[in-house]
């Protein structure tokens, strides 16, 4: 096991590991046992926010050829980019924060010359980057390029004609190709499916195409009804929210594959009533925007999370510890069911986003299936 | 003379997440349940000291 650094937080500190690739929350007696400096973080109330993200997703261009049907940034061919040198700066700024992990995407990144430079240019700064894309023209030059990224998922939301269905154009086969690419060059590689109405009954045909590749993971991503995709009605009926996590499980087992699940799915998880111990241990939780993760958009704000309007415009470092206030704040102030709910405190009441597309960014996320029985039971008013 | 408390690891993020519009949590180890985190984290913690104290 290697250390590559510590970063101390109100409850003790985060460690990093380079081998395994890892992020471990310690308390501080275990951060003094390390050699770590005395932090006055220690004397706040642990429960605060922490001192900066662990991960920062940069979308770094609405720009795309694709014209994904669902596309959640409504990228076009022409759409607005990050340009290198504001990219830069935000690195620089992120890692004097102490960021782990910035995630790439957009938008098409592999379309931006400048990607690459960027992603060295966080290597350089000590930022582990990790990039999204389509796959759509990628060379094997550009493949092993992509060597300086950590992860790489290719977005591959059904196999063969389910593909098409799922996006709007049929780019399986460059997807594929993307995949064996960049498998030939590292063992970092992944898939990234969106899970809609429609796409739900393809999933395990993507779960054999992980395994098939021997790609290190396959990540199942909620439908959100943003961007382009609110013009679209793909949100997973309630049967397939419930089903969602037992599928999940069922994949892990017979294929063998590692899956995650996006922090929008936390309440179709935790409505399974998994070991909380477990969950708060490996890190399973739901909304952590404003908190563990905050987003760049292509025009230089800043959001809680990538599916939400930016806020902050400017220095995040200076913004940060009074920023995001309507992340932070819903557990604190929720409303029932949410209140009542003993996954309350790791699920954070769902996805904002989702929310907030269906009206009031502080209810209850709808797609929860705990949401749904109270708004059943509910009795109606009284006229 | 006082006890010193051993210093624990309170949680464990593995690999990278690579997606930039949320994130991936890997739910592979909620099969195992609290017990089988439990271990994970007093190894850690062991190898995590060792490592410092090379």
């Amino acid at each position: 096991m290697r250390i590559a650094r510590a970063r101390a937080e109100r409850f003790g500190g985060i460690v990093e590991l380079r081998k395994p690739r890892a992020l471990l929350q310690v308390d501080k007696a275990l951060m003094r046992e390390l050699g770590e400096p005395e932090s006055p973080l220690w004397s706040l109330d642990p429960q605060g926010p922490l001192s900066a993200p662990t991960e920062v997703h940069v979308v770094l261009s609405r720009r795309c050829a694709a014209g994904c049907r669902g596309c959640y940034v409504d990228a076009t061919p022409q759409g607005a980019a990050l340009p290198f040198d504001e990219a830069c700066r935000i690195l620089d700024e992120l890692a004097e924060m102490g960021v782990f992990h910035v995630a790439l995407g957009g938008g098409e990144a592999l379309e931006l010359d400048h990607l690459f430079a960027v992603a060295e240019h966080a290597r350089k700064r000590g930022i582990t980057p990790n990039l999204t894309t389509s796959g759509l023209g990628l060379d094997a030059a550009a493949a092993r390029r992509c060597a300086v990224f950590g992860q790489i998922n290719v977005s591959v939301d059904g196999v063969g004609p389910a593909y098409a269905q799922a996006r709007g154009f049929d780019g399986y086969a460059h997807a594929e190709k993307a995949l064996r690419l960049l498998r030939a060059v590292k063992r970092e590689v992944g898939i990234n499916c969106v899970v809609s109405r429609s796409s739900f009954e393809h999933v395990p045909e993507v779960a054999r195409l992980v395994r098939k590749l021997r790609l290190n993971e396959l990540e199942l991503l909620r439908f959100k009804p943003v961007g382009r995709g609110a013009r679209l009605d793909e949100e997973l009926t309630p049967e397939q929210a419930r089903a969602l996590y037992p599928m999940a499980r069922r994949l892990i087992l017979r294929h063998r594959i590692r899956v995650k699940l996006d922090c929008s799915f936390a309440p179709m998880v935790f409505w399974h009533r998994p070991s909380r111990a477990a969950a708060a241990f490996f890190g399973v939780q739901g909304c952590v925007g404003g908190d563990v993760l905050a987003a760049v958009q292509p025009e230089g704000g800043i959001s809680g999370c990538s599916f939400t309007p930016a806020t902050v415009e400017g220095s995040l470092r200076q913004a940060w510890p009074d920023a995001f206030g309507e992340f932070r704040g819903f557990v604190a102030n929720a409303p029932e069911p949410c209140a009542s709910c003993e996954y309350l405190a790791l699920c954070r009441g769902g996805c904002r986003a989702v929310s907030a597309a269906h009206g009031a960014f502080a209810a209850p996320d709808p797609g929860c299936p705990r949401v749904q029985e109270h708004s059943r039971k509910r009795p109606l008013p009284i006229v | 003379m006082r006890l010193l408390r051993r210093g624990r690891v309170l949680s464990a993020t593995f690999g990278c997440n690579p997606n930039s519009s949320s994130l991936g949590v890997d739910v592979s180890f909620l099969l195992f349940g609290s017990l089988f985190a439990s271990a994970v984290a007093v190894v850690l913690g062991t190898l995590l000291r060792r490592d410092a104290a090379k």
